[in-house]
């Protein structure tokens, strides 16, 4: 395919945080009667405590306690210990720092999100952080592929070292006249709207989707005109409320998203609390400042398989060379809305699972509504599958997917690709604090339309951590595919049903299950 | 003049309360703080502050979300965010600190929680946590009821049901149809804790039923003269030997609970039938295994509703008990034929709003609010430890207000997240909600299938 063989990757630059100090794993603490200010533990730990510069006027401050604290210097930690060793006075101690302990979730673990962050900075892993699995108890977390099982060989292996393997992905398999879309990353990035994100977010994700040769997607909150210089980048979602979706949005985009529903949120519709619906926000989505806007569910229009064909061709009429994705949730009947939706003329189904992203949504729905992903993809897989149609529509998994293994055990499982959102806003500084809702929104300047807090991304240092993040992930998708003996992407993917036994379904292991 | 049609409405306010919930995140600002007051521009939420001398005050923990923007822009790296021990401590392994603080943030706002990001627990869990609801999508109709555009009943009927109806030749219906009566929520309040029956807080209890316009249960012997004016809303709870004792309450009451500690039922049901003829009789039982067996007897015999509490004994409970107790006993009443004859509610283990959805698709017609309502009120869930000294309800009289909408915003918040639930399966009515497992996917069935060796 001509269009693979074109593309240029983009180049890995470092992009450090843009902060003084940053969130460590371990700390050292020095007990400051004890100590005698002989200075051996700089001397045997030149990296931190001896580039720390002890502030000696804090030090003789008469608290009991002074952390050494090294902005963006890290300890090596509990393995390492020899200032603590070698210490005369035994006045030191190294300890998991307390926000490492605080920070993050199951899902998104400390480990996680710092892996996120370093490989955002310098597009690679190091062993420092887990960077493959969470720790929810189930799902992906439990899943390996056979080759994670033998630990010698993924210490021995440094993902970062491996040659590159084609990863690219076809967005059209129909075979209808329309382009094929090959992207050379099986992920393009997730729906987020103006409003729920500020615009630069927005551009940065754009930039980095162009720079990927991928896609982002407007959201539901209309398309910025900055946007319109990404236009062959940037999908427009039509959802229900009808935010900022004209004829011209339509025709401008190469992808066409109809948003059925949202896997954080599925059957409640969308809600921007009145807070983040700034004048900017309310200019681009035609309404009225500071008023809650509520995205009805579902569709009015589409109450059946037949409906939802018309709405394909509604589409169809205003724009006949965009491709036509379907974002679904996961619901008991989820196979019967995939085959309902290429009967309907899909050419991606995006299938969202329950523990999606989202910038506001009632708990009880985070939790309770809808299956995960993991789940989903098989039952979708196998169904189109007896039905003699899986290789004529993509199916894109999204929704608790937060790594590059998580994207490979999709596809593994069933799926062509993944849509990637919250590992992308974690790569520009996103703690998963939880309070992108209301007020300000985000304090880090990612989920918010505070028209200050916006400007604490930079839409090219943004642009720049996302671009190293996918270049990490394709690197650790080449080791999987060498690990493998694959030669490209397309063939993780089972041809035929997916069907575990005793644990094992070709190259996974589900560690719950292993007998 | 009266309204013909009048839409059920809880009446949520603020409710602030005095007892403070130790803050989740702890701040501490070492001693190398240069008074640089980064921290005070980082910080949206105004946990940094600059005093009035211009140097930097302690930070106010009860404001801070954990964002750690104050520690990322420290230039000396002096402020670290760790979790507050004190926090870590609260209620137990069930009633786990994040429930608790969520139960105040209902009872105190009566709004539903709403927050960004996507969910960040566990993948699933045992009890009620293994279970996730069906949703319309495309091929069924969906129902908003949140926001008013549509009306969802959550009324639930107590009572018996007949199976079928008889009429006679001349089509007249000749069979005598046992009274219901109707709860525009599947939701009763069980009488507190032995710790907590303080005539304040039973005066709480009672006033937040009767706004509510559902039920509470107060035990017989705590009935004071304060109760009388609410008890339209009030169910008496009465010793199966004690019956006779109680004749005036059962008089005066809709519902009469009849508690029995095991054995079976006897003449009790006949018993208050003659005192009140009019009264629905609850008979409420501990769970145990010979539960099912219990609810079909009771529902041959004619018994109006039954109340199993769950209770294993023990303060750390087993999340599971309260799941398959509901199951059992719905599945077994579903084989005998006999569901339909009687209404089931349950207790013991309603510590969230998912629960209240929860119980009902596994079977249960209602469900009874216990701990959960004492802990929007300070409880702190110290169950045997403590009971009879120190309890932080201690409700002066001035407080019975403020007690009431608490109960009430809890309660509120509850019914919208239920009506949060019910308009994404689509469903117009809770009623049609109750032992619909098909619209449920459990972790069990989903990993068995998919990563198990289930075909």
């Amino acid at each position: 395919m001509m269009q693979g063989e074109l593309f240029k990757k983009p180049i890995v630059k470092p992009a450090p945080s843009q902060y003084p100090a940053s969130i460590e794993k371990y700390e050292v603490i020095i007990e400051r009667s004890k100590c005698s200010m002989c200075g051996k533990c700089a001397e045997v730990c030149p990296t931190c405590i001896g580039a720390s510069a002890i502030d000696i006027e804090a030090y003789q401050k008469p608290d009991g306690y002074l952390r050494v604290a090294v902005p963006k210097i890290s300890c090596t930690g509990i393995s390492c210990q020899r200032c603590v060793h070698e210490c005369p006075d035994d006045a030191l101690s190294v300890k998991l720092s307390p926000q490492y302990i605080a920070l993050g979730d199951a899902r998104w673990t400390a480990e996680l999100i710092m892996s996120t962050w370093e490989q955002a900075e310098a597009g690679r892993v190091s062993k420092k952080y887990e960077y493959r699995v969470g720790d929810s108890g189930g799902g992906f977390d439990k899943l390996r592929f056979d080759f994670e099982l033998d630990d010698k060989e993924i210490c021995d292996d440094d993902p970062s070292n491996n040659e590159d393997r084609d990863t690219s992905i076809v967005l059209n398999k129909r075979n209808d006249g329309r382009p094929e879309i090959r992207i050379p990353i099986p992920v393009y990035s997730a729906d987020m709207s103006y409003g729920s994100i500020s615009l630069n977010v927005m551009l940065a994700r754009a930039k980095a989707a162009e720079a990927w040769n991928t896609f982002t997607s407007t959201g539901e909150g209309g398309y910025p005109d900055e946007l319109i210089k990404y236009k062959d980048h940037v999908i427009t979602q039509v959802a229900t409320g009808h935010f900022g979706v004209n004829a011209e949005t339509i025709k401008r985009a190469k992808i066409i998203v109809l948003k059925y529903a949202q896997g954080a949120k599925p059957g409640l519709g969308g809600h921007l609390l009145a807070d983040k619906v700034t004048p900017d926000v309310a200019k681009i989505r035609e309404v009225v400042p500071y008023i809650s806007l509520f995205s009805p569910f579902p569709f009015h229009n589409v109450y059946s398989v037949e409906d939802h064909y018309r709405h394909v061709q509604l589409m169809e009429d205003v724009n006949p060379q965009a491709l036509i994705s379907v974002k679904v949730s996961t619901p008991v009947d989820v196979d019967m809305v995939a085959i309902g939706s290429y009967y309907a003329g899909t050419h991606i189904l995006q299938i969202d699972g329950g523990y999606g992203g989202t910038g506001a949504a009632p708990d009880i729905a985070k939790k309770n509504i809808a299956m995960p992903i993991e789940y989903a993809i098989p039952i979708v897989h196998n169904y189109l599958v007896r039905e003699g149609v899986r290789d004529q529509i993509t199916i894109m998994a999204s929704g608790g997917l937060r790594t590059a293994f998580d994207v490979a055990k999709a596809i593994a499982l069933g799926a062509d690709g993944a849509v990637i959102g919250t590992a992308e806003l974690v790569a520009i500084g996103c703690k998963r604090c939880e309070n992108c809702e209301r007020g300000k929104g985000c304090p880090s300047g990612i989920a918010t339309t505070d028209p200050a807090l916006r400007y604490f991304i930079d839409v090219d240092w943004g642009s720049q951590r996302i671009i190293n993040l996918y270049s990490s992930w394709k690197r650790q998708w080449s080791h999987i595919l060498e690990k493998l003996g694959l030669d490209n992407i397309r063939k993780l993917r089972p041809n035929d049903e997916v069907k575990f036994k005793k644990g094992r379904f070709n190259h996974m292991v589900h560690l719950d299950h292993l007998k | 003049m009266k309204a013909l049609y009048e839409r059920y409405h809880i009446a949520v306010k603020e409710a602030p309360t005095k007892i403070k919930l130790p803050p989740k995140f702890l701040v501490k600002r070492y001693n190398n703080c240069t008074n640089a007051q980064e921290c005070t521009q980082a910080c949206i939420y105004g946990v940094h502050e600059a005093k009035e001398d211009g140097k930097i005050a302690d930070p106010n923990e009860e404001l801070c979300r954990g964002c750690y923007m104050c520690v990322l822009k420290c230039p000396k790296a002096a402020i670290s965010i760790g979790i507050n021990p004190e926090f870590e401590k609260l209620g137990n392994s069930y009633f786990s600190p994040d429930r608790i603080k969520t139960i105040y943030f209902e009872a105190e706002t009566g709004r539903v929680p709403v927050s960004g990001a996507g969910y960040t627990g566990p993948f699933a869990g045992p009890g009620f946590d293994s279970i996730w609801f069906d949703f319309s999508e495309i091929v069924r109709p969906t129902r908003d009821g949140i926001h008013g555009r549509e009306y969802i009943s959550t009324s639930v009927d107590l009572g018996r049901k007949l199976q079928s109806l008889k009429f006679d030749e001349n089509e007249k219906l000749v069979s005598n149809v046992p009274k219901t009566i109707e709860i525009p929520i599947p939701i009763i309040l069980d009488a507190p804790f032995k710790c907590g029956t303080s005539r304040n807080l039973q005066l709480a209890v009672a006033r937040a039923a009767a706004g509510l316009k559902t039920f509470a249960i107060v035990d017989a012997r705590e009935y004071s003269s304060d109760l009388a004016r609410y008890k339209a809303s009030l169910i008496p709870r009465i010793n199966h030997d004690e019956i006779d004792e109680f004749e005036n309450l059962v008089k005066k009451s809709q519902i009469v609970e009849v508690e029995f500690r095991g054995g079976d039922v006897k003449d009790e049901l006949k018993k208050v039938k003659a005192i009140n003829p009019s009264a629905l009789v609850s008979c409420r039982f501990i769970y145990d295994a010979e539960a099912p067996e219990r609810a079909d007897t009771l529902a041959k015999l004619g018994g109006d509703i039954v109340h199993f509490h769950v209770d294993d004994g023990v303060v750390e409970r087993d999340p599971d008990s309260i799941k398959n107790a509901i199951l059992s006993v719905h599945t077994y009443l579903v084989d005998k034929h006999n569901r339909d004859k009687i209404t089931l509610i349950f207790s013991g283990g309603i510590a969230e709003a998912a629960h209240v959805p929860k119980s009902i698709i596994l079977g249960a017609n209602a469900v009874a609010v216990g701990v959960a309502y004492q802990i929007a009120l300070g409880c702190n869930v110290c169950h045997e430890n403590m009971h009879s000294q120190g309890c932080p309800i201690n409700l002066e009289d001035g407080d019975v207000e403020l007690a009431t909408q608490r109960i009430m915003n809890l309660i509120g918040s509850w019914r919208d997240q239920l009506l949060e639930v019910l308009g994404g399966m689509g469903l117009r009515e809770v009623r049609r909600q109750a032992g619909e497992t098909g619209r449920a996917m459990f972790y069990e069935d989903l990993e068995a299938r998919i990563f198990g060796d289930k075909e």
